[in-house]
């Protein structure tokens, strides 16, 4: 019975920052099941020894703060620190990672240089051995003091650029700046080696190399944070990477190239509309069989379900499609979708809703509709119905096209 | 990296300034239920664990203590321990049937084996007499007997055990809550959707009026569907004007569509032979759900289209755990679906069901979680209105931290914070913000009855935590507002006010001039409580004088808790769910022959009927004689009168009235008592001269039969029995008997005292029950369990509610839960005061006498 129990029961208060992927894997921890043990167990007596006080302690200072009472939660703090004073090494190691909880606070409130002090002060911390956790951590902190000396940097920069200064000022403050940028430029190299979300540490970083005129360690750092696979999936690293390209006007199949990945990727990023268009102006076919599934992929979002952009470039594009006899692109893309989009875009919900509030959309939604699923299409039959009430002129040209041109008929044909 | 974890202060800040958990005439008509059905607490901990000395105090440590609850089983449920052994053996033991002879020497004649037992259990009675006959069997069978129940029960109590604990800690039946709101077609109106009944099975609809500055209101009483399981997690979505109400039950899902008149008009239910884990509708398709079950198997379910499978696999995601726990939910994509187990997230693509889709989430480094973390929850936070933030958010809660995460960035969430709940966050919801460009509340409740308040902000970039993140009054929290109650009214409040939190609903009102937010709570006993927050600025900087998070009660709502109240304490206490039957099969065995066909009869009505077998169908006892019981001291009692007025506190008002009627009537009164003095003293005096000239029954010691005793052995069958006695009873002995008669309580009255609880929700229907014939009104008997004390709310229900006739059409036993007569609240009160006076009413009849009888055998 007493195994049993300790296999549910047993869990290890140490060393909690493991992860969780290490075999053998634990059973669930569940931080409620003491107080359930104590209501049983205790018969009403409290242990008070050192560890519970502390804890208690702890506790007291939550709830404090949760509850919003901040002079309690400070006089708790108080006590807290005085019982820690005396604690075991292990909660002291601890220490830098407040120190960059700390550091992140002030810098959220614009306190620059106090947070640089203090991850100055965290990142020589020394206790007892150095743990591999607190490695990474130490490398954080130094990426962040980075990030600040990038702060300094493109401050400086703003400076020498504005203000007309003699030749020896300038000098000495292009000195000072490039003495940040070594000094940036070694942490943040760092920590973009390991694998990781580094957003602003990777920007910062190219910014400067691109200042300095090193384009292709730029465009390797951005190449790198793209396309390396230990890394996570990042549309970000792709998006740099394409802007980085653009602004060096590198030919439309490369750029088309990293977009088709962002396209795998996130299909709903607003960045796919341009997508679209270097599509639509490229030479080859297929890359106009791919313009309308960019399309159509950007219209399966819910956030994009009212992006009238892509709806008049849809319309556009489908009309164009039609004419340059490729129906068969839309009745391929419509099968997968044919079986949600109506109640998706075109209910009869809708098409009051937006002709209501977007008569533009509404009109370019109808068309879209007519095309897919035919003139009975209700979103079709509402909008033109009340087109012709107010009479909209292109109503007419509209029904005309749809009546011709929907792939409903098409397929009967 | 989480980057984003550190908050700010920004202008404003939710805060409940004035809120109270009251509970208005919400809380009292949705605890209505309750007093036909009361909630017990179930299984605690204290059941199942091992209360002895705690040997590392540091530590926490449990001990099931399977050897108690063997020892229980053993002496409650001895039939299904010992049952099939007996059945074996039972050919080489004779039971006192004719057929088997004593010449088989393989047969052994038990009848004085039994007759020795005699259908008492000597448990735990050291004066109990064991037979040479009854030392030998055991001493023989014992060993057998032991083994066998030990290996074959012993394995299965120990794995029930095990399940029975593991629920205890984390009962993830209720994950995301069964509480709903409709918002209506008028801004201010809306419905609550909510389980009661003690099995959780009855679905009840409940119209609320919210208004910007008062309290919410009820309007009329809810209407019901009774369903055939407990329902677990109700789910409620207004998409294209469609308003939407999933409903999980163990195996079985239905879907609901709600009119705004009329009754709610069922779509589908979907059956399953796994048990449903989780369920959740569409944010993108009118009437689509996601649905998962045990068995790993994930569906798209849609009323028009069926059901498709999308993902399967009994295999949990990242690394093996037990837990058979699956989670569905939608991603922006309206054909992609996130699958969540204990270990992580995953997505699920409708269009390419095989594809095993990329993870969203995981148990591991990238989010740097702790041992032991779990999955408890995920959630996907976008809607169709657009939000200020993006669409793509989901939340993860595990038993320590929450996370956010963005499906576009998988595996690395945007913001971590340890929530620090005492209880498995099993409800999470987020809110439509109070005002434009004001940061969205994202609220998590715990079972244990824990709320926190985040405040996200953030759009289009990542979501931060705007303002400190708060903890609101959990139901307990609110005690201090209720009226100081004697100790066993306390503890049943207090259990109430802890039962579980299953269902957060929160709503903020559209178009109030001071944003405020509703938030309701469903809690396992079937209450919905609710409280409102008012948005305050922030304050927090210059004066921390005022403490912010104090809790106001208005007047009407400390008025609500005390009607609410009173009624709680109205509820009978619970009944043990299951008594062990102690009536002895020596009586059934051995009943003489004419007694066998009543006693059948009695068998076949009680098993017709579903009830407990009572005493009063097996036909009254053979005559044995009762000990000598406790004499009242004359037919008046005046000593114990006189101590119950003063307990009740009424000792002066009995004091007074003795006076004054002690004056007129003091001749009679002396002279009836001379009288029965004198009777009583003549009848014992035969009694004893009659020694000589009575032959025939004398293994009956000489003793006083006491009627007294005898009633509350058998006070329901007490008009057959009474009969039978006047036939045994010697003339002379009969005035005695009548005037012991006299003092007791009627027939009547001890039929109303018949405990029902066989069957609890039957006690209100049974209109036949002689007893009832006093109460008024007794054409809607259960007006004495369902009613309402607020005039307001009753005349609001005839008011407004004109069609809801055809709402209770789906079970037909609630029509008759209104009643129009004015004689309302009085019917009510007069049924709890006769309650009150009978105490004995909540003892089951048969083995409530048996203590009475063999108390005072014990000495002999």
């Amino acid at each position: 019975m007493d195994a049993f129990s300790e296999e549910l029961m047993g869990f290890v208060q140490k060393d909690n920052q493991v992860e969780a992927s290490k075999d053998p894997v634990p059973e669930i921890h569940l931080p409620w099941l003491s107080q359930h043990i104590q209501s049983t167990g205790s018969h009403g007596q409290k242990g008070t020894n050192f560890a519970q006080t502390t804890s208690i302690c702890l506790n007291f200072i939550q709830e404090a703060l949760l509850k919003h009472q901040w002079q309690r939660a400070s006089e708790f703090l108080q006590c807290y620190l005085q019982t820690l004073e005396d604690i075991n090494s292990q909660k002291r190691q601890m220490a830098p990672e407040i120190s960059l909880q700390h550091a992140l606070y002030l810098l959220h409130n614009g306190m620059v240089e106090d947070a640089y002090r203090n991850l100055n002060q965290a990142e020589s911390w020394r206790y007892g051995e150095m743990s591999a956790s607190q490695e990474k951590l130490i490398k954080l902190i130094q990426a962040y003091r980075g990030l600040l000396d990038y702060y300094t940097w493109s401050k400086k920069r703003t400076e020498v650029s504005s203000f007309d200064m003699d030749g020896f000022a300038t000098n000495a403050a292009t000195q000072d700046m490039h003495s940040y940028f070594r000094q940036a430029s070694v942490n943040l190299h760092e920590i973009i080696k390991i694998p990781g979300v580094w957003d602003t540490f990777v920007k910062s970083y190219v910014e400067m190399l691109e200042f300095y005129g090193d384009q292709d360690g730029a465009r390797q750092v951005l190449t790198d944070y793209a396309y390396d696979n230990n890394f996570p999936s990042n549309p970000n690293a792709h998006i740099y990477l394409y802007k980085f390209l653009k602004k060096e006007k590198a030919p439309e199949d490369k750029l088309i190239s990293v977009l088709k990945i962002l396209h795998q990727i996130v299909p709903s990023h607003k960045i796919m509309l341009e997508f679209h268009m270097l599509l639509k102006k490229s030479n080859k076919e297929e890359h106009h069989k791919l313009g309308l599934e960019v399309l159509l992929a950007i219209l399966d979002f819910s956030g994009c379900t009212e992006n009238i952009t892509a709806w008049s470039y849809l319309a556009k594009y489908l009309k164009q499609i039609i004419k340059g006899k490729h129906r068969e692109w839309v009745q391929e893309g419509w099968s997968s979708r044919k079986d949600w989009w109506p109640t998706f875009h075109f209910s009869y919900y809708l098409a009051k809703k937006n002709w209501k509030e977007n008569r533009i959309l509404a009109l370019k939604k109808a068309f879209t509709s007519g095309i897919l699923l035919g003139k009975g299409c209700k979103y079709f039959m509402y909008v033109s119905k009340q087109g012709h009430k107010i009479r909209e002129k292109s109503i007419k040209t509209m029904k005309k096209f749809v009546m011709k041109h929907n792939i409903l008929d098409s397929e009967e044909h | 990296m989480e980057t984003s974890f550190i908050s700010s202060c920004l202008d404003c800040k939710l805060l409940p300034q004035n809120s109270a958990p009251f509970t208005k005439n919400l809380g009292l008509l949705l605890s209505l239920i309750f007093l036909s059905d009361p909630w017990d607490p179930e299984l605690m901990s204290q059941d199942l664990l091992f209360r002895g000395r705690v040997k590392q105090p540091a530590r926490a440590k449990a001990t099931i203590d399977v050897i108690e609850q063997l020892n229980h089983f053993l002496w409650d449920h001895g039939d299904i321990a010992f049952g099939p052994l007996g059945m074996l053996l039972q050919e080489n033991f004779n039971l006192g049937e004719k057929k088997k002879s004593r010449k088989n020497k393989m047969v052994m004649n038990t009848e004085w084996l039994l007759r020795d037992l005699n259908g008492y259990q000597p448990k735990g009675c050291p004066w109990a007499h064991l037979s040479t006959r009854q030392r030998r069997f055991s001493l023989l069978g014992g060993t057998v007997l032991g083994e066998e129940v030990e290996n074959l029960l012993g394995g299965l109590l120990h794995e029930e055990l095990e399940t029975r604990w593991k629920r205890l800690l984390l009962d993830e039946a209720s994950t995301g809550g069964a509480l709903g709101w409709v918002p209506g077609a008028k801004p201010h109106h809306g419905q609550l959707v909510y389980p009661t009944g003690r099995a959780h099975d009855q679905l009840n609809f409940q119209k609320v009026k919210l208004s910007p500055t008062n309290e919410p209101q009820a309007l009329g009483d809810p209407s019901h569907i009774l369903l055939r399981g407990p329902v677990r997690q109700v789910v409620t979505r207004t998409i294209q004007g469609e308003a939407l109400v999933a409903v999980r039950s163990d195996h079985h899902c239905a879907l609901w569509k709600l009119e705004h008149r009329g009754p709610p008009e069922p779509l589908q239910v979907l059956e399953m032979e796994k048990e449903a884990t989780g369920i959740s509708l569409s944010p993108h398709l009118p009437g689509e759900l996601a649905v998962c079950t045990r068995s790993g198997a994930v569906c798209l379910w849609s009323p028009q289209h069926g059901l498709q499978q999308i993902h399967k696999d009994p295999e949990t995601f990242v690394f093996k755990d037990p837990s058979s726990w699956r989670w569905a939910d939608f991603t922006a994509h309206p054909r992609v679906l996130t699958v969540a187990d204990r270990t992580g997230l995953r997505f699920a693509d409708a269009r390419a069901p095989s594809d095993c889709g990329e993870l969203l989430f995981r148990v591991g480094a990238e989010a740097s979680c702790q041992r032991g973390e779990r999955v408890l929850l995920a959630q996907y936070l976008g809607t169709p209105d657009p939000l200020p933030l993006s669409p793509t958010l989901h939340l993860v809660c595990t038993q320590f931290s929450l996370y956010l995460l963005d499906e576009r960035l998988p595996l690395v969430p945007l913001l971590k914070w340890n929530h620090g709940l005492l209880s498995p966050p099993l409800l999470a919801q987020l809110l439509p913000p109070p005002y434009p460009e004001a940061p969205l509340p994202l609220l998590l409740g715990g079972l244990g009855g824990h709320l926190r308040m985040l405040h996200l902000s953030g759009s289009g970039r990542t979501p931060q935590l705007a303002a400190p993140p708060q903890s609101l009054p959990s139901l307990i929290d609110s005690l201090p507002g209720f009226p100081v109650l004697e100790p066993h009214g306390q503890q049943l409040l207090q259990e109430r006010l802890r039962a579980p939190l299953t269902g957060l609903a929160a709503v903020v009102p559209p178009g109030c001039p001071s944003p405020t937010m509703l938030l309701f709570q469903l809690s396992a006993a079937g209450d919905v409580f609710y409280q409102r927050l008012w948005l305050q600025p922030d304050t927090s900087s210059e004066s921390a004088v005022s403490e912010p998070s104090a809790v106001s009660w208005k007047p009407r709502a400390v008025a609500c808790c005390r009607r609410w109240l009173k009624t709680l304490l109205q509820v009978p206490p619970t009944l043990p769910s299951w008594t062990p039957p102690t009536f002895s099969q020596h009586h059934l065995r051995w009943l003489k022959e004419e007694n066998k066909g009543k006693v059948q009869e009695g068998l076949r009505a009680a098993m017709a009927e579903g009830r407990l077998l009572l005493q009063g169908d097996l036909a009254p006892l053979p005559p044995s004689d009762p000990p000598p019981a406790h004499e009242p001291f004359g037919t008046e009692d005046k000593l114990s009168e006189r101590l119950e007025a003063s307990w009740e506190r009424k000792g002066a008002i009995w004091w007074d009235g003795q006076r004054d009627g002690s004056r007129l009537p003091r001749k009679r009164q002396s002279r009836e008592k001379r009288r029965t003095q004198l009777s009583s003293s003549f009848s014992s005096v035969r009694s004893t001269s009659d020694f000589s000239d009575v032959n025939s029954p004398l293994p009956h010691p000489p003793k006083t039969p006491s009627p007294l005793h005898r009633m509350s052995e058998t006070s329901q069958s007490l008009e057959l029995s009474q009969e039978l006695w006047v036939k045994n009873i010697p003339r002379e002995r009969r005035q005695t008997l009548r005037d012991y008669l006299a003092v007791l309580p009627s027939p009547d009255s001890g039929n109303c005292s018949i405990p029902q609880f066989q069957n609890p929700s039957s006690q209100s229907l049974s209109t036949s029950e002689p007893g009832k014939c006093s109460v008024p009104c007794s054409q809607n008997p259960r007006t004495q369990t369902l009613f309402s004390p607020l005039p307001e709310s009753y005349s609001a229900f005839y008011s407004q509610n004109p069609n809801s006739q055809s709402l209770y059409s789906q079970n037909p036993n609630s029509q008759s839960l209104y009643s129009p007569e004015p004689a309302f609240n009085s019917v009510f009160h007069s049924q709890n005061s006769s309650i009150q006076k009978l105490p004995s009413r909540h003892t089951p009849s048969l083995a409530g006498s048996q203590p009475l009888r063999k108390k005072p055998r014990m000495g002999f």
